[in-house]
C-alpha cells in the first residue's frame, strides 16, 4: 500500500533555523519542498546570509581535505576508533578541525607520497630486471671502456638485419672503434648491446629512434652500472623497498588509528551541516521567520511536532495543510508491504512507481506472479533447486536489497513449482514417473492434457484481466474520474458479453443465453464509445478485441510449459540413448542444467509481462515520486 | 484430413509469427539497449516493450494448437 502524506508547513523564527534543521535532519521523515517551485507560499527564497555563506565555505573545503586524507589513512578496527568529541560551537568545531588538519595533514601526505613512490618502483625495477638478466649473458664478452657508452638493445627476431645496418655506420664515424654483441633472448627476441664512443652519442640515438630500435632505457641511479652490477643494484634495492614500504604503511596505520575515526565523524558533521545549508535555498522566509514547507507520513506527523517541541521549543509552529484533489497527486510516494510482500516493490520500481492516490499492486503481485511462475515452471526437483539456489544466493549476497529480493522471489515461485510438480507429476520432466510420481492433476507431457492446460490457462487470464477491469473501475469511481470510469465498464460489459458468446457457441450454455450476451455486448460498447466520443465508436470495438488478445496472452504459461517439460525429455532420453551410465548422467545432467537456468529466468520475464501489459494495463497509474526524507544520507562506517 | 498436412500448417502458424516476434523484439531490443545506457531507470519499461510482440507468437501458438487439436479431430 501508499503510505498516506500529510503536507506540513513549519513557522519559526530564523534564529530558530539551524536547531529546526538538524531535528528534522535526525528525524528523516519530511520531505522538503521546493519554495521556488510550489505555488502555494507567495514569500521569496530564503538566501543565505554572510556568516552562513562563510560557514559553507569553509565546510566544503574542510570536507575536501578531509577525504583526500581519509582517502589515504587505512581503514581501522570500529572498537578502536577515536571520535570526535563535537565542540560547543560551530565557530569552535570548524578552528579545531583546521588546525588539526594543518598540524597532521603535512606528515600524512608525505608518508603518503614516499609510499606511492616506494609503489611505483617496485613495480618497474622487476621489469628492467627482466630485461637485464636477458642481456646478462651478453656482458662477458665486453670490457669497461672509459670514454664509451653501452646502449642495450631489444629487437624483434624479424628485423635482425637493422644490427648490420648500425654496424657499418658506426664503422663509418667510429673507423672499427666500436662493439655489437648480440644474442637470442627468447624465440622472438634478439638482444645486443653496443658500445661506442660518447662523441659520437647522438647520431647513433638518431639513428636508433629513425629504425624504431627499441633500447632498454635504464632509470638514472642505475646510469654507468655494467649489467651484473645493475642487477646486484635492483635486487638490493627491492628488498630495501619492501622495508621501507612496510614502515610507511606501519606509520600510516598508526596515524589512522589516531584521526581516522576522529575524521571520519567529524566528515559526517561537515555533511550534515551542508546538508542543511543547502536546503535553506529551498526554505522561503519574511524579515524575522522562516517557512519551511514539506511532506511527511501522516503517522510520523506527531513525532515530528514532538521532537520540535523538545529540542526547539513551542514557538516553532507545525501546522497541517489542507489539500486539494490536484496537491494529493503531487505527494511523494512511499511504499509499506508486509514481509512476503516486500520483494516485488522491486518490480514496481523497475516500471514506475504508482502515482499518489492510486492503487499499489504489489500485494497482487505477490499473489499472482510466483503463481504464474510455478505454473510455468511445474517440476518438484527445480522447484526445489531453486529454493536451494534462492537461499544461498541470498545469504551470499546479503548485502545487496536486488538480489535479496530476487532471491525471495524465486523462492516462493520454486514453492509453487513444487506444488504444480506434484499436479503434473513432473520431477526432472517424465523422470518422476520411472520413480513412481504419478501426476494428481494430469500430466503436460501427454497431448491429450494440452485442451485442459490451455482452457486453464485461459481461465486465468480471463479471471486476471477481470480483476484488473474490476479495480479500475473502482478506482475511476474513487477519483470520480467518469471517462476512465465508463472506459473500464464497458471492456467488461463487452468481456463477459463475449465469454457467454463462445460459452453459447459451443453449447456450454443454453441458446437462450444469447440475448443478455448481445445485450451486455452492446453495452459494453456504447459505454466505450461514450467514453471517448467520438473515436470510441470505432475505436470501442478494437479495445474490445484487444482485452481478448490480453486473456489469449496467457496461454503463454501453457507454452512455456511445455516447452520445459519437452527440453527435459529431451535431456532424458538422450541420457538414455547413451549407453553408459556415467555420460548418460552427464548429459541429463547438463540438460537439466539449461533447463533450469531457462525455467528461472523465461518465467520470472514472462510473469512480469502478464502483470506490466495485461494487468496493469487495466488500472495502473504511474507517475508517482519516490519520498525522499532531509536526512542523513550516504554516510559510512570507519 | 492429411496428418502431415495439418502438422505443416501447425509448424506455419507457430514459425511465421517467432519470426515476426523476433524481427520486432531485434528492433526494439537495440533501441531498447541504447536506451538503457543513458537511463538506466528505464529498464521496466524496456522490458515491457520488448515483451510486447510476443503476443504474436503466443497467438501463433494458439492458432497451431487449434489447427492440431480441433480440424485433426475433425478429420
Amino acid at each position: 500500500m501508499l503510505v498516506p502524506m500529510a503536507k506540513v508547513r513549519i513557522l519559526g523564527h530564523k534564529a530558530q533555523l539551524d536547531e529546526t534543521l538538524a531535528a528534522l535532519q535526525d528525524l528523516e521523515v519530511l520531505q522538503i519542498e521546493n519554495a521556488a517551485e510550489s505555488s502555494s507560499v507567495p514569500l521569496p527564497a530564503m538566501t543565505l546570509d554572510a556568516g552562513r555563506l562563510g560557514h559553507r565555505e569553509s565546510a566544503r573545503f574542510l570536507l575536501a581535505r578531509l577525504d583526500a586524507l581519509l582517502g589515504i589513512l587505512p581503514p581501522v578496527e570500529a572498537s578502536t576508533a577515536v571520535r570526535f568529541e563535537v565542540p560547543s560551537t560551530e565557530e569552535v568545531f570548524l578552528a579545531t578541525l583546521q588546525s588539526e588538519l594543518d598540524a597532521a595533514a603535512p606528515n600524512i601526505q608525505q608518508i603518503a607520497q614516499t609510499r606511492d613512490a616506494l609503489n611505483r618502483e617496485q613495480i618497474s625495477l622487476p621489469r628492467y630486471q627482466a630485461t637485464l638478466a636477458k642481456l646478462l649473458p651478453l656482458t662477458p664478452e665486453l670490457a669497461d671502456f672509459e670514454g664509451y657508452e653501452t646502449v642495450a638493445l631489444l629487437l624483434d627476431r624479424r628485423y635482425g638485419q637493422v644490427l648490420e645496418l648500425l654496424d657499418q655506420v658506426l664503422k663509418g664515424l667510429t673507423q672499427q672503434d666500436h662493439v655489437i654483441v648480440s644474442a637470442a633472448v627468447d624465440s622472438e627476441t634478439i638482444g645486443a648491446l653496443t658500445v661506442f664512443p660518447r662523441a659520437i652519442s647522438d647520431e647513433v640515438h638518431d639513428l636508433l629512434g629513425r629504425e624504431r630500435v627499441t633500447q632498454v632505457r635504464m632509470p638514472p641511479e642505475l646510469t654507468g652500472m655494467s649489467i651484473g652490477q645493475a642487477l646486484t643494484h635492483i635486487e638490493q634495492r627491492l628488498v630495501k623497498i619492501r622495508q621501507e614500504l612496510a614502515a610507511a604503511n606501519l606509520a600510516l596505520a598508526e596515524l589512522s588509528a589516531r584521526w581516522r575515526g576522529r575524521w571520519m565523524t567529524a566528515a559526517e558533521r561537515l555533511r550534515a551541516r551542508l546538508a542543511q545549508l543547502e536546503i535553506i535555498s529551498q526554505l522561503s522566509e519574511t524579515r524575522y521567520t522562516f517557512v519551511l514547507t514539506g511532506w511527511v507520513p501522516e503517522r510520523a506527523l506527531s513525532r515530528v511536532n514532538a521532537a520540535l517541541q523538545e529540542r526547539v521549543g513551542d514557538t516553532v509552529v507545525v501546522e497541517k495543510l489542507q489539500l486539494t484533489r490536484a496537491e494529493c497527486k503531487q505527494a511523494p510516494v512511499l511504499l509499506e508491504n508486509p514481509g512476503p510482500a516486500r520483494p516485488f516493490e522491486l518490480f514496481i520500481r523497475i516500471l514506475a512507481l504508482p502515482q499518489s492516490g492510486t492503487l499499489d499492486p504489489t500485494r497482487l503481485m505477490a499473489l499472482f506472479m510466483p503463481l504464474f511462475f510455478g505454473m510455468m515452471l511445474g517440476d518438484v526437483a527445480y522447484g526445489g533447486l531453486l529454493i536451494g539456489v534462492s537461499y544461498v544466493a541470498e545469504h551470499r549476497f546479503r548485502h545487496s536489497p536486488t538480489v535479496r529480493d530476487l532471491s525471495r522471489f524465486l523462492a516462493l515461485g520454486g514453492g509453487w513449482a513444487i506444488v504444480f510438480g506434484f499436479l503434473y507429476g513432473e520431477f526432472l520432466g517424465t523422470l518422476g514417473h520411472a520413480v513412481g510420481l504419478h501426476p494428481l492433476w494430469k500430466g503436460r507431457e501427454d497431448p491429450e492434457t494440452l485442451p485442459s492446460l490451455l482452457v486453464m490457462t485461459i481461465a486465468l487470464g480471463a479471471a486476471h484481466v477481470v480483476l484488473g477491469l474490476l479495480l479500475g473501475v473502482w478506482q475511476a469511481w474513487r477519483q470520480k474520474a467518469r471517462h476512465e470510469l465508463w472506459e473500464r465498464a464497458g471492456l467488461l460489459f463487452g468481456l463477459v458479453a463475449i465469454f457467454l458468446l463462445v460459452a453459447v457457441a459451443t453449447s456450454r450454455l443454453p441458446r437462450g443465453m444469447m440475448t443478455p450476451a448481445l445485450a451486455a455486448l452492446v453495452i459494453g460498447l456504447v459505454l466505450l464509445a461514450r467514453a471517448q466520443w467520438p473515436t470510441g465508436l470505432l475505436m470501442g470495438p478494437v479495445e474490445m478485441l484487444s482485452t481478448v488478445g490480453n486473456v489469449l496472452s496467457y496461454l503463454r504459461i501453457a507454452a512455456i510449459g511445455l516447452s520445459s517439460v519437452y527440453l527435459a525429455q529431451v535431456g532424458n532420453r538422450m541420457a538414455g540413448l547413451m549407453g553408459n551410465l556415467w555420460l548418460g548422467i552427464i548429459v541429463a545432467g547438463l540438460f537439466h542444467a539449461l533447463n533450469l537456468a531457462l525455467g528461472a529466468f523465461s518465467p520470472t520475464i514472462h510473469s512480469l509481462r502478464l502483470h506490466y501489459v495485461e494487468f496493469f494495463g487495466k488500472f495502473y497509474q504511474d507517475g508517482g515520486v519516490p519520498f525522499s526524507p532531509f536526512g542523513h544520507h550516504g554516510q559510512s562506517a570507519p | 484430413m492429411d496428418v502431415g498436412l495439418l502438422a505443416i500448417g501447425a509448424g506455419i502458424a507457430v514459425g511465421i509469427t517467432a519470426l515476426g516476434t523476433g524481427y520486432a523484439q531485434g528492433k526494439i531490443g537495440s533501441a531498447g539497449a541504447g536506451a538503457l545506457a543513458e537511463k538506466p531507470e528505464l529498464a521496466g519499461r524496456i522490458i515491457l516493450l520488448v515483451a510486447i510482440p510476443e503476443t504474436m507468437v503466443i497467438l501463433g501458438f494458439a492458432v497451431a494448437a487449434m489447427i492440431l487439436l480441433i480440424l485433426s479431430g475433425q478429420g
